[in-house]
């Protein structure tokens, strides 16, 4: 097993975990850690494929990028979970229902 | 071309972004406001723009390093609708959004969307691509969350930043799979690239269903009417007009891109615009909100979009391109028109802040006597959307199912004459808005209203006579539905 074949089986690993804590989880703050935990699979995938291409330097570079990107996300994510415990008085996000039709 | 023009193009909305946030945060008020900073910024692009159109003749390409970027006909066309919607959502919200808290924040972002899209219309290689998408659905996000003080607002939001960055995240693993693939982000090398290719399918489909997301193909639509019905209506617009059309135009590019190696993207975009077409329609068919119809006959006419396309992609003729970038058009100008004449509605009752921000159906009655300008363009609008000639909305469903019988197929007939009844069916949810409008008797709240400012009215007759001229003069955005078609073709490598 090469180390590549750990990397990409390391980014299903990742991926798989976050999308179930992302359809499992009911705590909103959670969710949002799903999310983290599919994105840092996907770091680690582009990370991977510039290594398998050859082009290493783009492939880091890029991985830093989404990890800008994607803090700004957390960020407004947690944002919103705040005023969302402060509205609604939990972070269930089965309580987030009302918008229907 | 000078290469400034296409980067200030995209530069200088961000780099006003900051100003208007920081003079409405100065401790004494001055006279340049948040919105004039935001107005006059968006002055220096226009000019900035009509330099560029004034000296386009062939796609421009700009290479910085490895980020690419590359001025076409498509590019042109985004930007062109993002400018418009967002001036005019700017010019819009003045009264729309006064004395709300963060109204500084407000404009800001609007420019920072703005720009974003820009951006995105002009990237050309898959990063950079995404980098701008993400950006732009970073502000909508904070947009659509906007009155954070309202519990059904930070609902919608949540609802939408969670299935939009899991969009965004399968984009980026798509990007990556295409790296290891292809050695390559830039759009036109990957295009050319050789060799093993069975990847490839896999990314595509990450990226139909990433961009899928913002374009909102049917299951995975369900953040869209929640996430326009409770924005701010300028807000509104500008997501029903230009963002889906942003994510669009991405999705298209990096199909484009794909077009060689993976899957067939004529039938998928013409499976999906069908099933967009109806889902949307029979959605609508039970709302009584009227953002939420809006939000959900959005949603059927991105189908008609992507029919449109999809025809011209299969086929390899310019025509059925054509008519999907037109109607993409069109729709950018009749549903912000919609929405816009909606929300002076809304602002007229005085429903902007507080427990009651809905307005149903019933609270439109006799809304044409009061505010006859109002009442007759969401009229057009409303008649426009559901393909009524001589609007603008029918000359570009025309152009598409004329392409679509062109094509002499059978099975692209039937599509075709399901996509007309529906256009039938439509009317039967925007023809009872109509006719409440124009009743006889006021609602309750129809009888409390107040005037309305220029400043609400000036975008809503704006666009009103775009979208007339255009109905009546369909040639009269040939100079950007050309190049754009061009371009596509010349990016799926002339089918």
């Amino acid at each position: 097993m090469t180390p590549l074949h750990v990397a990409a089986t390391g980014a299903l690993v990742l991926l798989g975990i976050g999308l179930y804590g992302l359809l499992a989880l009911r705590n909103l703050i959670k969710v949002i850690i799903a999310l983290q935990i599919m994105v840092k699979g996907v770091v680690l995938a582009l990370v991977a494929a510039g290594s398998i291409s050859g082009q290493i330097n783009l492939g880091q570079s890029l991985a830093v990028t989404l990890i800008v990107a994607d803090t700004i996300v957390a960020v407004v994510g947690l944002a919103l979970a705040v005023q969302v415990r402060r509205r609604f008085g939990s972070l269930d996000v089965q309580e987030l229902s009302t918008l229907r039709g | 071309m000078n290469p400034a023009v296409p980067v200030s193009l995209i530069i200088v909305p961000l780099a006003a972004s900051p100003l208007p946030y920081l003079i409405g945060r100065l401790p004494r008020r001055i006279f340049l406001t948040p919105r004039w900073i935001a107005l006059a910024a968006l002055a220096v692009v226009w000019v900035v723009f009509a330099l560029m159109m004034r000296d386009y003749v062939a796609p421009v390409t700009l290479q910085f390093e490895a980020v690419a970027f590359q001025v076409d006909g498509l590019s042109l066309l985004l930007a062109a609708l993002a400018l418009a919607l967002g001036t005019l959502a700017v010019i819009y919200s003045g009264p729309y959004m006064a004395g709300q808290t963060g109204e500084e924040k407000y404009y800001a972002l609007l420019l920072v969307l703005t720009g974003a899209m820009i951006g995105l219309a002009c990237a050309a290689d898959l990063f950079n691509l995404w980098v701008w998408f993400e950006a732009m659905v970073i502000c909508t996000y904070l947009l659509v969350a906007f009155y954070r003080q309202r519990p059904t607002s930070l609902e919608a939001g949540v609802k939408y930043l969670v299935q939009s960055a899991v969009g965004s995240v399968l984009v980026v693993l798509g990007i990556a799979l295409v790296l290891a693939q292809t050695g390559t982000l830039d759009l036109a090398a990957i295009r050319q690239a050789t060799g093993d290719a069975t990847l490839m399918p896999v990314a595509g489909a990450l990226f139909l269903i990433g961009f899928g997301v913002k374009l909102a193909i049917v299951p995975l639509h369900t953040w869209l009417p929640d996430a326009y019905a409770e924005s701010p209506s300028g807000i509104s617009a500008v997501l029903s007009g230009v963002v889906t059309k942003a994510g669009l135009v991405a999705l298209l590019r990096v199909a484009a891109a794909l077009a060689g190696i993976t899957l067939s993207w004529g039938v998928l975009l013409m499976a999906f615009g069908t099933l967009n077409i109806l889902v949307g329609n029979l959605l609508a068919l039970r709302q009584t909100q009227i953002k939420r119809l809006l939000a959900y006959s959005s949603m059927s006419q991105i189908g008609y979009m992507l029919l449109g396309l999809g025809i011209g992609i299969y086929t390899g003729e310019s025509s059925g391109i054509q008519g999907g970038l037109f109607h993409a058009l069109n729709h950018g100008l009749m549903k912000g028109l919609a929405f816009f004449a909606v929300g002076a509605v809304l602002y007229a009752l005085g429903r902007l802040s507080g427990g009651e921000h809905t307005l149903g159906i019933g609270d439109l009655r006799g809304t044409a006597r009061r505010y006859p300008l109002i009442g007759l363009a969401l009229t057009l609008a409303l008649l426009s959307l559901g393909g009524v000639p001589p609007l603008a909305g029918f000359m570009s469903k025309w152009q598409i199912f004329a392409a679509g019988v062109g094509t002499g197929t059978g099975w692209i007939d039937a599509l075709v004459i399901f996509a007309a009844l529906n256009s039938v069916l439509s009317l039967a949810y925007y023809l009872p808005v109509i006719n409440m409008l124009f009743q006889d008797s006021s609602s309750t709240a129809g009888q409390t209203a107040r005037c309305l400012p220029v400043a609400i009215v000036l975008p809503v007759v704006l666009l009103a006579v775009a979208m007339l001229v255009v109905g009546l003069w369909p040639g009269a955005l040939m100079w950007l539905t050309q190049p754009a078609t061009s371009a596509l073709m010349a990016a799926f490598g002339g089918l």
